[in-house]
């Protein structure tokens, strides 16, 4: 008993070194909505040049990608709804759907140590119909995951 | 910051040291009279501590600090059914940004040690388990929360967010007796959380009671404590006289 005792003293130590700090931060940490083209029920890639800016800014999200079945932008911290102008340019062509994505947002902490985020929930989506057929919510919580949020429904070739 | 840390450093392994000392020297003076803890009264007095470690890290103005008393009863000096009250205190602000956590909210633990020395030399050796709970509110800041993309930069200030944990700790330590009624002892805990709810806006980085919130921790508290009635030592020599 008396060793236990005179060796239990040592514990503190060990109690300490547990102590030590550490910053831990998602790895994943930026919020991005993602989206998918489809055409008759089958994921598509757009062979020609997209560009997709803001309506409300017009800063540039997406520039001038070739061969893009997915894409990932931020969404707006403040506004309810967003406005994406898609821009499709190909051989002798050019054409704009506009999207617009209404939205909760919800600021998001982890720690005082991590960045503090933005997460959101999209209630409602509606765009033009000039390449773009239909847009369909499939996950409606934007956050760290890396999900399918919106799938853009291309009309079919004729 | 640093120099809290190193205080913390020195104070605990002197404490530490004191406490390894007095078992020593009770353990000598316990040699002639040794007694079986069974001889003990059934109800053996009342203590209340307090945890020195917690108010000194709030004096030295750490970034968190769970200041607690503790009462307990000593049932035939091997059973310690005990309650600890307290204020968890936490004022964390971002290592590398300008975030801010704010918490200062009561919690109690209710529990009980089992005193494995069988020895009555003034010693005890515990091992126990508590239950704890703390219903708190929390703050968080952030002043340089932006929109990079978007081109908005609006302050964050969220205030009495709602949060309530319930945890388990189980608990190891030692305790000598000082000088007549004062007692000293340290004790080391595994906690693990049982049930969390907490805002939608974020987890709270300290629980008041637990420590640093997660899954599990560890923590521990040094004790003065004063013990309060006839201890069993006494009712056994009143016994054989």
């Amino acid at each position: 008993m008396k060793r236990g005792l005179r060796l239990s003293a040592l514990l503190p130590l060990l109690l300490l070194l547990a102590a030590c700090e550490e910053i831990d931060c998602s790895l994943y940490n930026s919020v991005n909505m993602y989206a998918c083209f489809y055409s008759d029920g089958s994921a598509v890639a757009i062979t020609d040049t997209l560009t997709i800016s803001t309506g409300s800014s017009e800063r540039v999200l997406l520039n001038r990608m070739t061969n893009v079945g997915n894409w990932q932008i931020p969404l707006s911290y403040r506004q309810d709804v967003d406005t994406l102008l898609l821009h499709v340019a190909g051989d002798g062509y050019q054409v704009t759907d506009t999207v617009w994505i209404a939205k909760t947002n919800t600021p998001h902490f982890e720690s005082p140590d991590c960045p503090t985020n933005m997460f959101h929930k999209i209630v409602a989506i509606e765009s033009t119909h000039l390449f773009i057929d239909s847009v369909t919510i499939v996950q409606p919580y934007v956050n760290y995951a890396l999900d399918e949020n919106i799938q853009l429904h291309l009309h079919s070739a004729p | 910051m640093h120099s809290t840390r190193i205080f913390s450093c020195i104070f605990t392994l002197l404490l530490s040291g004191l406490v390894a000392v007095g078992a020593r020297g009770k353990d000598r003076l316990g040699s002639e009279d040794v007694l079986i803890a069974d001889e003990a009264p059934f109800f053996g007095g009342i203590a209340v501590s307090a945890d020195l470690v917690g108010f000194s890290m709030k004096a030295f103005s750490s970034k968190f600090a769970n200041m607690e008393v503790a009462g307990r009863l000593n049932l035939m000096e091997k059973f310690f059914p005990i309650v600890e009250l307290g204020v968890g205190d936490c004022h964390k602000s971002g290592s590398e940004n300008d975030n801010k956590f704010e918490v200062t909210s009561p919690y109690f633990r209710v529990g009980m040690d089992y005193n494995f020395n069988k020895k009555l030399n003034g010693n005890r050796l515990f091992g126990g388990l508590r239950y704890g709970y703390s219903k708190y509110q929390y703050d968080f800041s952030a002043p340089d929360f932006a929109d990079d993309v978007y081109g908005t930069s609006e302050p964050l200030s969220l205030t009495d967010l709602d949060g309530r944990n319930q945890w388990l700790e189980l608990v190891v330590g030692v305790e000598t007796k000082l000088w007549s009624v004062l007692r000293l002892g340290w004790n080391v805990r595994y906690k693990f959380r049982l049930k969390q709810r907490t805002s939608q806006y974020g987890e709270p980085w300290f629980v008041p009671g637990f420590g640093k919130n997660g899954g599990n921790t560890f923590g521990g508290t040094v004790n003065l404590t004063i013990d309060i009635g006839k201890t069993a030592r006494k009712h056994i020599k009143k016994k054989t006289e």
